[in-house]
């Protein structure tokens, strides 16, 4: 197999397929008919751009949103951005979104029986600085049960969300803890067929970021997809 | 070799805590500058999908909105994608269920406008339709329903 082949495949192997049957809700979801390729498909649109007057300070400090603290166990998450040619993304919006510490989110239709509460609501916004860099502080969020299989649970992860450059760039995922052990058995993780790739959406404790007598480092760094990208997939899943 | 891109990762069922309708140079308003487009989003079973974000990308603006209980959205948009035979929205599709986001194209265009685009070539033809809105009756309306699976599945890019 020639390098360039191994590199699509790992390219291809990054993401996850829309089909993914151990993910009951794909089934009626994902598409069945094959994807299109367009002649523009691969030309970047222009995203919006946003500036620092649509964020304020409190945005990305889930633990500063109400009168009082959030329980739970308070955490320090940074991280860069990049693109695919190694450069940091500055100025990306991050938006994210999480349950609160007993793992319950603040929906009206998360009916898990775990106290909401009154001090969290789990939603942060920031933007990297100009070496592409982020910080959230906020709560570790719990586990949570879904009813996807019997005794199902996702394991612990906040909900990131990333304008970069243009539609390219556009990226939802997810941030996971180091040493989960539900990430073993969670579809939504394991939909992702390279390993590499997966364990790259676990952010890794971090000493330097840990602030002494008050939160827990974690850092997650992220790559978006440049201008000039190949696709994701080149044939149909 | 580049830098492999970080996975993508659902949105879940509880995005709307942090993506919320979001406006770039376009209203969030509907006025004498805007179309408004709205339909519903149905999964394989003809159900309509609560949980679902749509992003239209067109040019300089941008509007994000979620769809309701029922599977509903609507969408205020620049009224220049009205003006001409190829003028279009791309959208991207987030939801529950959706491990990674769908990309399609809304054509505000007339149906033999948008089948003759050169572009859409790759399209087989009885699914051109998928992609056009249809003119409500009232001025500067749209509609355009967006089926995941099926018969009448919407054409969906690569992406």
């Amino acid at each position: 197999m020639t390098k360039h082949n191994d590199d699509q495949n790992a390219l291809k192997n990054s993401q996850p397929p829309h089909l993914c049957q151990d993910y009951v809700s794909t089934r009626k979801r994902a598409p069945s008919k094959p994807l299109i390729e367009l002649a523009s498909s691969l030309a970047d649109l222009r995203g919006p751009v946003f500036g620092h007057d649509s964020i304020k300070p409190e945005d990305g400090d889930l633990t500063k949103q109400h009168s009082g603290d959030p329980l739970g166990e308070r955490i320090i998450v940074t991280g860069k951005v990049f693109d695919d040619d190694g450069r940091p993304v500055s100025g990306a919006l991050i938006e994210i979104w999480q349950a609160n510490a007993a793992g319950r989110y603040r929906h009206k239709n998360d009916n898990h029986p775990a106290p909401l509460d009154p001090n969290f609501t789990g939603c942060g916004r920031v933007l990297t600085d100009n070496e592409g860099r982020y910080i959230f502080a906020s709560i570790k969020p719990g586990a949570y049960p879904w009813k996807n299989h019997e005794n199902a649970w996702r394991p612990a992860h906040i909900h990131f969300s990333l304008f970069g450059a243009g539609i390219l760039s556009r990226l939802v995922t997810q941030m996971y803890f180091p040493g989960d052990p539900l990430l073993a058995f969670d579809p939504i993780y394991n939909s992702i067929p390279s390993q590499n790739a997966r364990q790259r959406l676990i952010s890794t404790f971090d000493w330097q970021t840990t602030k002494p007598e008050h939160a827990l480092g974690y850092r997650f760094d992220i790559v978006l997809r440049g201008t000039k990208s190949t696709p994701m997939e080149t044939t149909h899943p | 070799m580049k830098l492999i891109p970080t996975s993508s990762q659902t949105v879940g069922p509880f995005f709307s805590i942090g993506l919320a309708p979001l406006y770039q140079n376009a209203a969030a308003e509907a006025s004498n500058k805007t179309l408004t487009l709205a339909g519903k989003i149905f999964d394989g079973d003809r159900q309509p999908v609560p949980d679902a974000v749509l992003e239209f990308w067109s040019g300089d603006s941008f509007a994000r909105v979620s769809t309701s209980e029922d599977g509903s959205y609507s969408a205020v948009l620049e009224l220049s994608l009205a003006n001409s035979a190829a003028a279009s929205s791309d959208v991207l599709i987030f939801m529950r269920g959706l491990l990674k986001p769908v990309r399609t194209r809304v054509y505000f265009g007339d149906f033999d406008a948008v089948k003759n685009n050169p572009e859409l070539k790759a399209v087989p033809g009885e699914r051109i339709g998928t992609l056009l809105a249809r003119k409500a009756p009232a001025p500067y309306r749209y509609g355009w329903d967006v089926f995941m699976q099926g018969d009448s599945e919407t054409v969906f890019f690569h992406f």
